[in-house]
């Protein structure tokens, strides 16, 4: 892989924020041996990058090489003090990482990511319930973190208290009302809490927002969230059609049920085309007819 | 390939008719005649080269990319939206594979600090 694409691609997963450690950390340290880092501002973020890459995957020479390079230039940046607190978490106990995170926040309370990663870090202690506590508390003081919204709402979900992921989903649609992921996972949640008329409603948004643009469904099927979604509806619908239970959260079912099963079925049918995935296809048709 | 021939093709027409035109004016300066129009021919000849070349041109365009907003969302993984990565947690069990340590110094487990 040449140098500007293996960039190219590092730079594409800081932006969409994907974790891709192995792969990071392949390039990167290729890179920084080949000393073809890059040197202007993308060179910090790149270094960032690899440092939490190599503590992801316990490389941990590679670390302290990037986090030196960032010290040096940035002295006393809350985030390099957080990037320093990262790789404590890898050879320290919890305590001595707590008290380091308590007295960045006592030097600086407005270090939001101090802050989150001490929730992180009591999260892995187990004491999830002094976790709940402080991201409650950090999500009064910073309320546009869809991130930490979403947070809480995962851990609701782990410990199947759905109503409460629900109104923490909510808060993290108000803040991202365009983003369908969002709804899918509230739709998600809401089914997995039995409320299917709700989840059905919240599906069938999402897929309005994902598949709103094409112009011949017929031709293309869907992928990703888009199937995903689908798989969702046909869930929904099929269950409501044999009488589910009532709404915990008073939402009335659509009045086109039938129509939306097999529409739903349609949908998920036709992206299993070709040979490979005969029977798989057979599978689902025979799920499909089964009562 | 044929845009690339059209290009070519379009660009080497251009090159001609700007040649013609140089000689057709050293032509006329050399028989001290008044400069006077520009012969019909090499009129033609780059008007056609213009053709060519904004065909060959737009047959080399690279395929279009889609802009609307629902085309990138379909293109997302969960994995990427819901990665959190503020509250991320970088010790887990993969630490054991992926070492380069000899030995990981084995972590107080978590029940004991409480």
């Amino acid at each position: 892989m040449s140098l500007s694409d293996s960039l190219q691609k590092l730079a594409s997963y800081r932006v969409n924020n994907s974790r891709a450690s192995q792969d990071v950390f392949k390039k990167g340290e290729a890179l920084l041996k080949a000393g073809k880092a890059p040197r202007d501002e993308e060179g910090w973020a790149f270094l960032e990058q690899l440092a939490l890459a190599a503590i992801d995957l316990d490389r941990l020479e590679v670390a302290e090489i990037c986090l030196q390079k960032l010290a040096d230039k940035f002295p006393g940046s809350p985030r390099v003090d957080v990037l320093t607190g990262i790789r404590m978490e890898a050879t320290q106990g919890i305590t001595p990482v707590l008290e380091y995170y308590n007295e960045l926040l006592l030097q600086d309370p407005t270090n939001a990511a101090a802050w989150k990663r001490r929730i992180s870090v009591l999260r892995r202690a187990r004491s999830v319930d002094k976790a709940t506590e402080e991201l409650i508390e950090y999500l009064d003081t910073f309320y546009t973190d869809p991130e930490g919204w979403l947070e809480l709402a995962d851990i609701y979900v782990s410990n199947r208290q759905y109503t409460s992921a629900l109104q923490a989903l909510s808060h993290a649609l108000v803040l991202n009302p365009q983003n369908p992921f969002t709804f899918v996972q509230f739709a998600e949640t809401a089914y997995s809490a039995s409320d299917l008329p709700l989840a059905l409603k919240m599906f069938l948004l999402a897929i309005d927002m994902i598949e709103r643009d094409l112009d011949s469904p017929e031709s293309t099927p869907p992928t990703g969230l888009a199937f995903r979604t689908w798989w969702g509806i046909k869930l929904s619908t099929r269950h409501l059609l044999e009488g589910g239970p009532s709404s915990p959260s008073n939402t009335s079912a659509p009045k086109n049920l039938k129509a939306l099963d097999v529409l739903a079925t349609e949908r998920i049918l036709s992206a299993y085309k070709g040979k490979e995935l005969e029977y798989q296809r057979r599978l689902v048709e025979g799920w499909v007819v089964r009562k | 390939m044929l845009a690339r021939v059209l290009l070519l093709v379009a660009t080497c027409l251009i090159f001609h008719a700007a040649f013609s035109t140089y000689e057709h004016l050293s032509y006329l300066k050399a028989l001290e005649r008044p400069e006077g129009p520009i012969p019909k021919s090499i009129l033609i000849e780059t008007v056609v080269a213009l053709v060519l070349g904004i065909v060959g041109a737009s047959l080399n365009a690279p395929p279009l990319k889609e802009i609307t907003w629902s085309s990138e969302m379909r293109k997302r993984t969960i994995d990427e939206m819901d990665s959190r990565l503020g509250f991320a947690n970088y010790v887990t069990r993969g630490r054991n594979i992926f070492t380069s340590r000899q030995a990981i110094p084995k972590q107080p487990s978590p029940r004991e600090d409480h």
